[in-house]
């Protein structure tokens, strides 16, 4: 019965996405309402699955519930492992996809009503919700890797959604850029792994989350963690990544709140906890996840502070938190991060949702304590003299300056190599 | 004279589809006169060399799909065309010393598939050819068969010392045609490029060694067939409809107008680059891990060169379809009903590929196993 739940969790999505994408395909588009009532029943479904699947795991005294589908394909001695498994991890993750999916889905209802882009909008919220849904129930590496790269395909696409201005098709190609150059490091992990002996997590990752043990050899574990590392943090908009973050808040308000305030921008952090038995045995990486979160977090907090826009501001928030859920995982606080993920996802969907009416929220707030609403930071000129406030004040305007950085040592090099190889130096673009 | 066998019969099975999709999907200006004698050439000249048991068949074939490809062309590319052709017709005549055929052979198949410093060739025919002869010629992929038909049975030993060193050659090739494709513009250049980038993991896969590794490489040859033909498609569609989109230098916004063609093109396009739900996926997986074993640095240099190509695949996706519609830009038609059946099918290839991959690796494991025995000395 679990089992059987599991799969049909899994399948919802994706059958809703393919359905609405054959008809479209064929000549029919449906009506706003078809579409909409559609998703708002599978995203039911999903809500449903998730919530009676948790129910009978809790009855049955189960912790995670795995099922092997066989092999996709095979090649010689090569097999591609159909794998699912859901436990203590992965649950929560489902269950705040379907739940925040179908809130941001239901909200979607008014904000793209008209929209010429309304069906395409829902149809790539159903393809995410399956990315996301396989990428959690995933029980192996490699299909750990498909949903993975779903989510970022459809996280570019909706980045790119509003066509009547050049900027959200530019930083879609630029977030698109950021998430493929640090997808090389999950591609090469799955060759690590599969040196180390298989990317099935069973026999990877034996016990029960968050008690698991490893099997990896440690180099295999130290070079893993580190591919692993460069990945999540590709995904979760952390360390020299952090810079694609704010670009992509040009999609529409309720897809970056299901996006980059809950599922996609905690989608490193899980690959991180799926592997913190990995991580914590190879204490460089550990170190080096912490390092990473705490700049990221420090440089979030920064520029959340001295944005202009609301977006942004969550933005650059949500990377704060992650960033703090990037500590608590290199220090081996696993259900600590964990219960950080459900916590800020929640409260950042909301945020984020509300984002459009923050004045209107925020007056009613200043008006509810008595006209007395005062602003943060009010301490600083006591502790920090002018200059390094202005300092601290244009490294929080910059980003912290990674994109500049980005910009000026990978970027500007690769695109003169470019140009040079492709003899086209005159209509290089910018 | 001829060889029906599984390898032939699933070959021309292919090829047959591939032609279907691109003289639907092609506009009447390419279908008319002169341009339908050139597509049969390519027909009949691909259908024999996929049949022939003997080098002097294939090289008849072969020379007939350089036939159509002779007009137009720069003198540099004329002179690689024939190049190929009367290696192949050396390694033919001196198929009693092994090493100078060989060599001979594989120094054809270099050409043939515009492995680096021959690249120029294809580029040149990718920017002044029509795209369907284009595609046509170039998707046959007549180079790797030449190696899986004839060099490696013939040859196992020399295949099993050398491929190591032209997958090398061929990994060299994607991760520098990828490097290009970022600072290239020009979409039929583009495209060049990125069918000479993904195209050259076919000569890499064949030299892992592996089951694994020989049947990624030919299920990339489906991937790099069928995707490139739909992006294919769909830009000579555009190019049809406006002359715009030869040298843009904006965003040209064509979604608004033509969204079905903008959707056929996502999804060649990100099949091409390993988009999972596809037969990409499944033949970067298999490619992947194949090099396992034998081949390592294919391992390092396929994930590198497919980041790269995505991010060209994307550019050119935002430039021809994203943003507003540039003014000078007409409303262009949607895909019509038949380029439409015609990109499905393309489309549909790819996609039950990469749901039902079982299904087309057994098509192609029986070539697979041989060449592996073959090249293994098993």
């Amino acid at each position: 019965m679990m089992e059987t739940l599991l799969l049909a969790i899994v399948a919802t999505p994706g059958v809703t996405f393919l359905a609405l994408g054959f008809c479209w395909l064929a000549g029919w588009t449906p009506t706003e309402r078809f579409v909409s009532r559609v998703t708002a029943v599978a995203f039911s479904l999903l809500t449903a699955g998730a919530a009676w699947l948790a129910w009978l795991m809790f009855a049955a005294g189960v912790v995670s519930v795995r099922i092997s589908l066989g092999e996709w394909f095979r090649a010689g001695g090569y097999h591609f492992p159909l794998a699912l498994q859901v436990d203590r991890l992965s649950l929560p993750m489902v269950a705040i996809t379907a739940v925040l999916g179908g809130l941001a889905g239901s909200f979607s209802v008014r904000y793209v009503h008209r929209d010429p882009g309304f069906f395409r909008f829902f149809l790539l919220l159903n393809l995410f919700a399956f990315g996301a849904i396989t990428a959690f129930t995933a029980g192996s590496f490699d299909l750990l890797i498909g949903g993975w790269e779903l989510v970022g395909v459809t996280s570019v696409l909706l980045i790119a959604f509003f066509g009547d201005r050049p900027a959200p098709a530019r930083n879609a190609v630029r977030v698109f850029a950021s998430y493929r150059i640090a997808d090389i490091g999950i591609l090469l992990a799955s060759f690590v792994l599969h040196h180390g002996g298989s990317t099935l997590f069973t026999p990877m990752l034996p016990g029960d989350w968050p008690g698991q043990g490893s099997r990896l050899a440690a180099p295999d574990a130290l070079l893993a963690g580190f591919l692993l590392l460069t990945a999540a943090s590709g995904k979760s908009a952390q360390g020299p990544f952090a810079g694609w973050l704010p670009r992509a808040m040009e999609g529409p308000t309720p897809s970056s709140s299901i996006f980059y305030g809950a599922i996609s921008i905690h989608l490193g952090a899980y690959l991180l906890l799926r592997f913190e038995p990995v991580i914590q045995s190879a204490p460089p990486v550990a170190w080096a996840t912490v390092i990473v979160g705490a700049l990221t977090a420090l440089t979030g907090t920064a520029s959340h502070r001295v944005s202009s826009d609301v977006k942004t501001s969550l933005a650059y928030a949500s990377m704060t938190q992650v960033g703090v859920i990037f500590v608590e995982i290199g220090l081996g606080y696993p259900r600590l991060a964990l219960w950080h993920i459900v916590g800020h996802a929640v409260v950042r969907t909301l945020q984020l949702l509300r984002a459009p009416s923050m004045l209107h929220d925020y007056h009613k707030m200043h008006a509810a304590v008595g006209g007395d609403l005062r602003p943060t930071g009010q301490w600083m000129p006591a502790v920090l003299p002018m200059g390094p406030r202005m300092w601290l004040y244009r490294f929080g305007l910059e980003g912290g300056f990674y994109d500049a950085w980005l910009d000026r040592l990978v970027i500007a090099p690769v695109l003169r190599l470019a140009r040079a190889l492709s003899g086209r130096s005159k209509d290089a673009p910018a | 004279m001829l060889q029906l066998d599984s390898l032939a019969l699933v070959s021309m099975g292919s090829f047959l589809l591939l032609f279907a999709v691109t003289v639907l999907a092609a506009p009447r200006r390419d279908r008319t006169g002169a341009a339908r004698l050139e597509l049969a050439a390519l027909l009949a000249g691909t259908l024999l060399a996929y049949a022939a048991a003997a080098l002097p068949v294939f090289l008849a074939g072969w020379a007939l799909t350089v036939w159509p490809s002779w007009r137009g062309q720069s003198r540099g590319a004329r002179l690689v065309l024939a190049a190929s052709t009367v290696l192949l017709a050396g390694g033919a005549a001196l198929m009693s010393h092994p090493p100078v055929a060989f060599v001979a052979l594989a120094a054809a198949v270099l050409l043939r598939k515009g492995i680096f410093p021959f690249h120029r060739a294809t580029l040149g025919a990718f920017e002044r050819m029509p795209l369907p002869a284009v595609g046509l010629t170039l998707n046959s992929h007549l180079g790797g068969y030449l190696l899986i038909r004839f060099v490696i049975p013939r040859f196992p030993a020399l295949s099993a010392e050398w491929l190591p060193h032209l997958s090398i050659l061929a990994l060299v090739t994607s991760v520098f045609m990828a490097l290009a494709a970022l600072g290239e513009r020009q979409p039929r250049r583009l495209l060049g490029l990125l069918w000479i980038s993904q195209g050259s993991f076919i000569l890499a896969g064949l030299a892992t060694n592996s089951q694994a590794g020989i049947t990624g490489a030919l299920m990339q040859w489906w991937v790099v067939a069928f995707a490139m033909t739909g992006m294919m498609s769909v830009y000579a569609s555009l190019e049809a409809r406006t002359s715009s989109v030869r040298s843009p230098d904006e965003f040209l916004g064509l979604a608004a107008h033509a969204p079905r063609l903008g959707v056929f093109f996502t999804i060649c396009g990100l099949a091409l680059v390993g988009l999972p739900g596809t037969l990409g996926f499944v033949a970067e997986d298999l490619l992947f891990h194949g090099a396992l074993e034998a081949h390592p640095l294919l391992g390092v240099a396929l994930p590198v060169a497919t980041a790269l190509n995505a991010i060209s695949v994307l550019r050119l996706l935002a430039t021809l379809f994203m943003g507003r519609r540039a003014i000078h830009v007409p409303p262009v038609p949607d895909a019509l009903p038949r380029e439409r059946l015609a990109l499905s099918l393309a489309v549909g290839l790819l996609i039950f590929g990469g749901l039902m991959p079982a299904l087309l690796i057994a098509l192609r494991t029986p070539s697979a196993e041989a060449l592996t025995k073959a090249i293994s000395g098993k």
